[in-house]
């Protein structure tokens, strides 16, 4: 038998099926060498085990977490490929000219906290604008009716009170 | 022995002199009567008005905003019966009082004047003719010793031939004259009986327990002598100086000015007031949930003044009306309200 080569990670790791791991323990009871790269993967395997997980970075953490938010920016994407070239302002296709199709949506992409606080405003002005206008409604409804004087009735009583005549009401006459 | 009794007799005599002559125990002089050396024609005239019997055309011409306002009335008075009138024949003829401006105002009551001798002073100023008969002048003075009022009265009748009405600059507002006129015989056996009058203000504190606020007294001298609100809808306030009249009418509500036909608006201090062009000084003007109209047969610089002290309440502006509105809501929710 040949030596374990690629084998010898997979046997470390016990994805060996019953009968290639005998072979290969059978074969280790003959191969020095092949038993000291098996050691050797099973000590780099013990001492990987053993250290802790890589440090993310504190920027890197806090991009992400902005990208996850619901306003959070979305890093602009990189074409693949230079961008195109134009002729008259009309672009050229060419070979590297076909950028896949940009899905993404489109209200977020030009400022989308601005327009949020837009619509904020929007609100906050439309139910001011309710309030204020139920408050002048409700303040200007007058209880009071709608009167015209009767001009003539006061001329008439008017010009048949004597001053200081005493306590006897005037006689109205008719109106002409 | 002799002398000395008649030296305490002329002294008793001097002593009991100056005791009788002490004013405390004398009548008080009238000095209101004693300037107003006029006053007994005004009454004499009063009287007449009412007593005599008289018909014939008087011609009243008014100054107002507008200029001057004429009209001819045919007048006829019959004692018991009342003075009639009418403008022209196919007119009906109206019944007047001689003491109230539309008849005249010639035949006052004695308590108008007495109001008339306290805020004036009525002189007699000589002789002069009226309607072609023979009259005693008499002049109503204003303190500052401007003449306020002209009076012809008839020398042998006593009524009133002409009568002015004089602005503060001494201008004629007012003017009613007889152009013709033909006295009744005097009635023998008549008793000639001045009208006493008085105030009518016996509704006062029920009207201010009722909520009513209203001045007692006008600029100009001008009294408040009557106020009721027996007629449904509306307040009555009369004014007078004894001399002329302001009616003050005052109904609770907004007043509709679409429907003010012939008005017109105008800027008096600040606030709107609507008038009219007519012979008589009428305005009307709203104030607090009120409608203000006032007429006056007086002076146009007595009747501003007296429409610029009654309330004039500004239209509320855009706050107020906005906390009018919150207090109403609040009053709505306040379960305690």
């Amino acid at each position: 038998m040949s030596h374990l080569g690629e084998r010898v990670s997979a046997l470390v790791d016990g994805e060996l099926n019953h009968h290639e791991r005998d072979r290969a323990l059978s074969h280790l009871t003959f191969c020095a060498d092949c038993r000291a790269e098996v050691d050797a993967v099973r000590a780099l395997k013990s001492r990987l085990r053993s250290l802790d997980g890589p440090a993310m970075p504190a920027d890197l953490t806090m991009s992400l977490l902005r990208m996850s938010e619901p306003g959070g920016p979305i890093p602009p994407r990189e074409r693949p490929f230079p961008a195109p070239r134009t002729f008259a302002g009309a672009p050229i296709p060419s070979m590297h000219s076909v950028a896949p199709p940009d899905n993404r949506p489109r209200g977020r992409a030009g400022g989308p906290r601005r327009s949020r606080r837009a619509g904020y405003v929007a609100v906050g002005v439309a139910s001011a604008a309710v309030a204020i206008g139920t408050l002048f409604v409700v303040g200007g409804a007058n209880p009071n009716p709608r009167v015209v004087p009767p001009i003539d009735m006061f001329a008439n009583q008017h010009g048949n009170t004597a001053p200081f005549g005493g306590s006897a009401q005037p006689t109205l006459s008719p109106t002409p | 022995m002799i002398r000395l009794p008649v030296t305490v007799f002329l002294a008793a005599v001097m002593l009991l002199g100056l005791v009788v002559g002490t004013p405390a125990h004398a009548a008080p002089p009238d000095e209101a009567e004693s300037e107003d050396t006029g006053l007994h024609l005004l009454r004499e005239a009063a009287i007449a008005g009412r007593t005599r019997g008289y018909s014939g055309t008087q011609y009243v011409t008014t100054w107002g905003r507008s200029g001057a306002v004429s009209s001819v009335l045919e007048v006829r008075n019959v004692p018991g019966r009342g003075l009639m009138m009418h403008s022209r024949p196919s007119d009906p003829v109206q019944m007047a009082d001689p003491g109230t401006p539309a008849g005249g105002m010639t035949s006052p009551s004695e308590f108008m004047l007495e109001v008339l001798a306290r805020n004036y002073r009525v002189v007699a100023a000589g002789r002069g003719h009226a309607c072609g008969r023979p009259a005693r002048l008499a002049n109503v003075l204003r303190r500052d010793g401007t003449v306020a009022a002209r009076y012809w009265l008839d020398e042998a009748g006593g009524l009133v031939l002409r009568r002015e009405l004089l602005d503060g600059h001494g201008k004629v507002v007012h003017a009613g004259a007889f152009v013709d006129l033909t006295l009744d015989p005097a009635r023998k056996g008549a008793v000639p009986v001045m009208t006493t009058g008085g105030f009518s203000l016996t509704e006062v504190p029920r009207l201010f327990a009722g909520g009513w606020h209203f001045p007692r007294a006008l600029p100009g001298r001008l009294e408040l002598f009557a106020a009721h609100n027996t007629s449904p809808g509306y307040l009555y306030l009369g004014y007078s100086d004894g001399l002329s009249v302001v009616s003050v009418f005052i109904q609770s509500g907004v007043l509709d000015e679409e429907r003010l036909q012939g008005w017109h608006a105008e800027q008096r201090s600040g606030h709107t007031i609507w008038i009219r062009d007519s012979a008589g000084q009428e305005t009307i003007w709203a104030s607090g949930g009120h409608v203000y109209t006032v007429f006056a047969d007086a002076p146009a610089d007595m009747v501003d003044a007296a429409v610029a002290a009654l309330p004039h309440e500004p239209v509320p502006d855009l706050w107020t009306r906005l906390g009018r509105g919150a207090s109403r809501l609040l009053s709505w929710v306040n379960p305690f309200g």
